[in-house]
Parts: C-alpha cells; sequence; structure tokens
C-alpha cells in the first residue's frame, strides 16, 4: 500500500451522551477515490466535519500528510471560556490565533477541501465570483492592498479570475460565469460547490453526498468529473448513498455502522461482506 | 463592450456629481446649504462603515454612534484640554477607536443575528452614558465648547466654506477605499461571510477576522466622522451620539441600499435634507417618519431606495439606446 495522505487514530467523537464516532482508525491512501458509506445516523457527516475542524474531537486524532491536527480540543475549550470583558477577550483573541491549526479555515489553508449536503453556495455572488472566493487561501492581497489599488492587488486579481475561469470550464459551468449562483438548476449547484472548493487547491477532497437529487445522467457526468479530479493527483473521499455510484467509481469503500468502522475493502468485498448486509438490512449476525 | 458602455456612464455619474459637490458652495443660490452638505459628508462616511458591516458582510450594528462618539471626544478633550494638535489628536481618535473596536469586536462576534444587534445595542448605551458620566473629561450633559479648528500651516479652516471641501475630501476617500475594498478578494470574503459562514471556512477564510476587521474598519470610519464634526462645530455633548443617532444611522444605509457604496451618500442626503430642512414642522414628532420610512423600504424595496432608483434609470437607459439603434 502506498502512502496515505490522511489518517485517523482512535478517533472519537460525542455529543454529550450521544457517541456520533467510536475509535475509527482509517488510512486514507493518497491519489484514490475513497468512499464512506453507512446507514443514516452512521456518523458519516460527523467524521467529515472531524476531519474539516468544524467539531473537535473528544478523542484520537487526524494525521494529515503526516502531522497531527487536532491532538488536543484547544479551540473549542478557548470557545467554551466566558468571557468578562475587554482584557481577558483581546487575551482571548490571542490564544485562539495561536489554536488555529483546528479551525476549519486553516484546515482549507493546508490542503482539504469539502462540500456540503446543503451545497451552501454563496447566494449574494455570481457563479464565477463563487469560485473566485474559492482562491482565497491561495492569494495574499490584504485590506491595505484593496483599500488603495495597489499592484500586487491587480496581479493577483487577474490570476485569480483566470484559476476561477479555468475550475469553472473543468466542471462545465463556463457559459454561466456571470449568473447568480442560486440560479442554475441543482445538478449545477452541486457542480459549482466543487469547482468552488477545488479552487481552493486541495490534496483532499471531501464531497458529503455528491450524487443526491442528480438524475441518471448527472450522475455520469458526476462520475467523470470525480475521476478527472483524481487524474489532477486529488485524493477524493466521498460520501455517498447511491450504491450503483459508489460501486462504480470508489477504488476502496470503507463502511460506518452507529459510529464505528464494520469494514472495509474493494466494492466487490464489500458488497458480499456479511456485517455491511446486516448493518443496511438489519439482520443478527450469526 | 457593455461593461466599458457601463464604465463609461458611471465615470459620467461619478463627474456629475463631483461636479455638483464643488459648485455647491460657490452657487449663491445652493450656498446656504453649505452647512446641510458638512453634516451629509460626516453622516456618509459613518453610514459607508455601517454599509460594509451591515450590507456586505451581514453582521449588523446598533451601536456605531459609540464611535462616532469616542472619534468625537477624544479629538474634542485631547485639543481642547490637553492642546493636542487637532491633526494628531484626530490620528489618536481614530487608532483609540479602532483598538477599542478590535478588543470588543472578538467577544462581540461570538454573537450572531439578533444577540449581536442587541450587544452592539448596550455597547452603544454604555458609550453614551459615559460621555455624561465623566463630566470632569467631557463636561458631562452640558457638554463644552471652545473646541480649536483643524488647519494646515497657516491656513485654518475657520469657516463652513472651507470645511465643506476638508470634509468632502475625507468623504470621498472613504468611499473610494471602500468601493475599491468591496471589489476585491477581501470584499467577496466579506460577501461569502455574508452568503454562509460555515461555506466560508471551508474554503479558508477565517471568518471571526475579517468580521472583526471590517468592524475596525467602521470604526474608524465613524471615528474619522465624529473628529472632523467636533473641528466644525468646535463645541461636543453626548446628544448627537445617542441611540436616536445610531439608528438613524442605520436608516441611512437602508435607505441607500444596504450593499451599494455610493447609495451612502443618498441614504445620509435624503435623512439629512428631512430633519434639517423638510420635517422642523413635526419637531418631536419626525421620529414617526423615519420609523415609517424604514419600514416600507425594508417591505417594498429591501435592496434600498438609491439601489432601486438606480435600476429604474438603468432600464430607462437601456430602452432609450434600443430605440437609438433601430432608427
Amino acid at each position: 500500500m502506498s502512502e496515505s495522505i490522511l489518517e485517523t487514530s482512535g478517533l472519537s467523537k460525542a455529543f454529550g451522551g450521544l457517541v456520533a464516532l467510536d475509535r475509527v482508525d482509517l488510512a486514507i491512501e493518497a491519489g484514490k477515490i475513497i468512499a464512506i458509506i453507512g446507514p443514516n445516523g452512521a456518523g458519516k457527516t460527523t467524521l467529515f466535519n472531524v476531519i474539516t475542524g468544524v467539531y473537535a474531537p473528544t478523542e484520537g486524532e487526524v494525521i494529515f500528510r503526516g502531522r497531527p491536527l487536532s491532538k488536543t480540543m484547544s479551540t473549542s475549550l478557548v470557545r467554551s471560556v466566558p468571557w468578562f470583558g475587554g482584557l481577558s477577550s483581546s487575551l482571548l483573541g490571542t490564544l485562539l490565533f495561536f489554536a488555529q491549526l483546528n479551525t476549519p479555515h486553516h484546515r482549507a489553508r493546508l490542503g482539504i477541501a469539502r462540500t456540503f449536503q446543503n451545497i451552501l453556495l454563496f447566494g449574494n455572488m455570481t457563479v464565477l465570483e463563487n469560485v473566485m472566493s474559492g482562491q482565497h487561501p491561495r492569494s495574499h492581497y490584504g485590506f491595505l492592498e484593496a483599500a488603495l489599488r495597489l499592484p500586487k492587488a491587480h496581479r493577483e486579481e487577474e490570476s485569480i479570475s483566470l484559476n476561477a475561469m479555468k475550475y469553472l470550464n473543468l466542471v462545465g459551468l463556463g457559459a454561466h460565469a456571470e449568473q447568480n449562483a442560486l440560479s442554475l438548476p441543482l445538478g449545477q449547484q452541486k457542480l459549482l460547490a466543487i469547482a468552488r472548493a477545488l479552487a481552493t487547491e486541495p490534496q483532499l477532497l471531501l464531497l458529503d453526498e455528491p450524487g443526491a437529487g442528480l438524475n441518471t445522467l448527472e450522475k455520469q457526468e458526476l462520475s467523470d468529473l470525480i475521476r478527472r479530479i483524481r487524474e489532477m493527483g486529488i485524493t477524493v473521499l466521498l460520501v455517498e448513498h447511491d450504491m450503483p455510484l459508489v460501486m462504480g467509481l470508489a477504488e476502496w469503500v470503507i463502511v460506518l455502522d452507529s459510529g464505528q468502522k464494520i469494514a472495509e475493502g474493494t466494492a466487490a468485498q464489500i458488497q458480499r461482506d456479511q456485517r455491511v448486509i446486516s448493518a443496511y438490512l438489519g439482520e443478527e449476525v450469526e | 463592450m457593455l461593461a466599458m458602455v457601463r464604465r463609461k456612464w458611471t465615470y459620467l455619474v461619478i463627474g456629475a456629481l463631483l461636479a455638483f459637490l464643488i459648485l455647491i458652495p460657490f452657487d449663491w443660490s445652493l450656498g446656504q446649504y453649505t452647512v446641510l452638505m458638512i453634516f451629509i459628508g460626516i453622516h456618509t462616511m459613518i453610514t459607508v462603515g455601517l454599509c460594509l458591516l451591515l450590507g456586505y458582510t451581514g453582521q449588523v450594528s446598533l451601536g456605531q454612534a459609540a464611535f462616532y462618539g469616542t472619534g468625537a471626544y477624544f479629538s474634542a478633550v485631547l485639543s481642547k484640554t490637553y492642546g493636542v494638535d487637532p491633526w494628531l489628536a484626530m490620528l489618536i481618535a481614530a487608532a483609540a477607536t479602532g483598538a477599542f473596536a478590535y478588543v470588543i469586536g472578538y467577544p462581540i462576534f461570538r454573537l450572531r443575528g439578533n444577540y449581536l444587534a442587541m450587544a452592539t445595542l448596550g455597547l452603544g448605551m454604555i458609550i453614551y452614558i459615559l460621555f455624561n458620566q465623566l463630566a470632569q473629561f467631557t463636561g458631562g450633559p452640558e457638554g463644552m465648547s471652545g473646541i480649536p479648528y483643524l488647519s494646515i500651516g497657516g491656513f485654518v479652516f475657520d469657516n463652513s466654506f472651507k470645511r465643506y471641501f476638508l470634509v468632502w475630501f475625507f468623504c470621498l476617500a472613504v468611499l473610494l477605499i471602500s468601493q475599491n475594498i468591496v471589489r476585491s478578494r477581501t470584499g467577496r470574503a466579506l460577501r461569502a461571510i455574508h452568503g454562509s459562514e460555515a461555506a466560508a471556512e471551508s474554503i479558508g477564510i477565517n471568518v471571526t477576522q475579517f468580521k472583526v476587521k471590517i468592524f475596525v474598519l467602521s470604526a474608524v470610519y465613524a471615528s474619522l466622522a465624529g473628529s472632523l464634526f467636533v473641528h466644525h462645530l468646535t463645541f461636543i455633548s453626548p446628544q448627537p451620539f445617542g441611540f436616536l443617532a445610531s439608528l438613524m444611522i442605520v436608516v441611512m444605509a437602508v435607505i441607500g441600499g444596504l450593499a451599494s457604496i455610493w447609495g451612502a451618500i443618498f441614504g445620509a442626503a435624503t435623512i439629512r435634507i428631512l430633519s434639517d430642512e423638510l420635517l422642523l414642522t413635526f419637531g418631536e414628532w419626525d421620529v414617526i417618519i423615519y420609523g415609517l420610512m424604514l419600514m416600507l423600504v425594508m417591505i417594498f424595496m429591501p435592496e434600498g431606495l438609491f439601489v432601486r432608483l438606480k435600476e429604474v434609470f438603468e432600464r430607462l437607459r437601456l430602452r432609450y439606446q434600443q430605440r437609438g439603434t433601430e432608427t
């Protein structure tokens, strides 16, 4: 097995008494398309949220390209501390600054991008602007350069819009660049969300139910697109309920049930796995 | 092609605006409005800050008058009581107000929506009470007078004619800077936060930091406006910095169009003209008119009166151009 881009060890996440993830060990191989499946409430989206830093894990850690990301719960601890006015708040601000390793925006900078089940496009922007905003972590000019229109801002703005157009064409939405993002039909909105995530130039792309709500033709196009993304050297990790889509696309399948990893293997192996079948159909394991 | 035509029109409109602004104090029939225009300029500066915060970033503040007030009081107290050069006082005021907004920004932006509105409302009230109670510095409710004018070298801004140009120089600079920010990477990040905070975080935007930064910028705008205000009136009292002032700034921003930088002039002008010229007969009752305007605009044209008028103008222009190409 080749080098893994993402690993989790003993990853747990509990919401009060509810254990959403229970000591999950994963090793995601670089350059592959990997699917995570499981019945509703199995913890798939929670896993995404822990990987992207939305939640801090209760236990265990996420290791991205050999670098541990969320060893501690510092972010959530700092967030839960009540504030007592000016001085302590600026102190909190400073602490938060150092704890940023665990926030989603920092993960995006490191090279982990994602899409959402409910898409979450920016409805107050055009299609192109949505993708341009995805270039945020790969551009640098700030308030001052923007305010004074310094040459650096001009140069970066040009490359941002060129790159954005490139990603837009990749998903086949180049012709709709100037439209409002929410004027697109659902299928194209999903493609746009993928383009926006790609614009952050990630090494690992997490897709949360990319096929939901798409028709057969759109699913076919989605599969082709995901393969093309893999060709670009980006590892794709997807959560999906559509079994034909998963089985046709994924090179490795991980099965979660009630927060635990119950099986993993190739699509063919998973289809024969007795524990997977019982998890889905509710049979007793002999 | 269309973009070029549009740009030409934009320049035309801005040129006309500039010409109008320059002519006002010279024209004998409009000259009487110079003082009114100074106040419009000052309020435009505060309104633009709120547009960036509320219209672009989606973060409400009902306490902008607090920053307007801290800017004004820092300038007044430093230049009058401590004899600091008014320009330096203005700079210190802006820096102090910005630093204050930064410190208060981190805890306050833990809050969202209605809770944020309540917290900023409370902030405004606390500051207003401080202006009244710290009488040994601020002069209390009676205020203080004899604040020096701004001056450059030997040139003193000692009449409204001179101060008109000073205020509008600052105002246009603030508008230009804001427009540049809106049309940049930063502006996209702000709008992304408005669109969806979770999605903005997922593409590497530090949501809290951007909220605080734009809050600080809006506070600095308000502070500069406050400094210009006291060096214009040379008198200060807490009255212009109360809750009503914060509310008026919201009304100005809404009428101008929340997500419209140049609309701020329109919003500020509408409200100032109404309150200074047209609604004097109503006395205290004018508040009802503002409330009614806010409601009507929010219900029938949530994008703002100015933006709606611009659309109508745009449509008329297109029709005119089409007729031109047909014949």
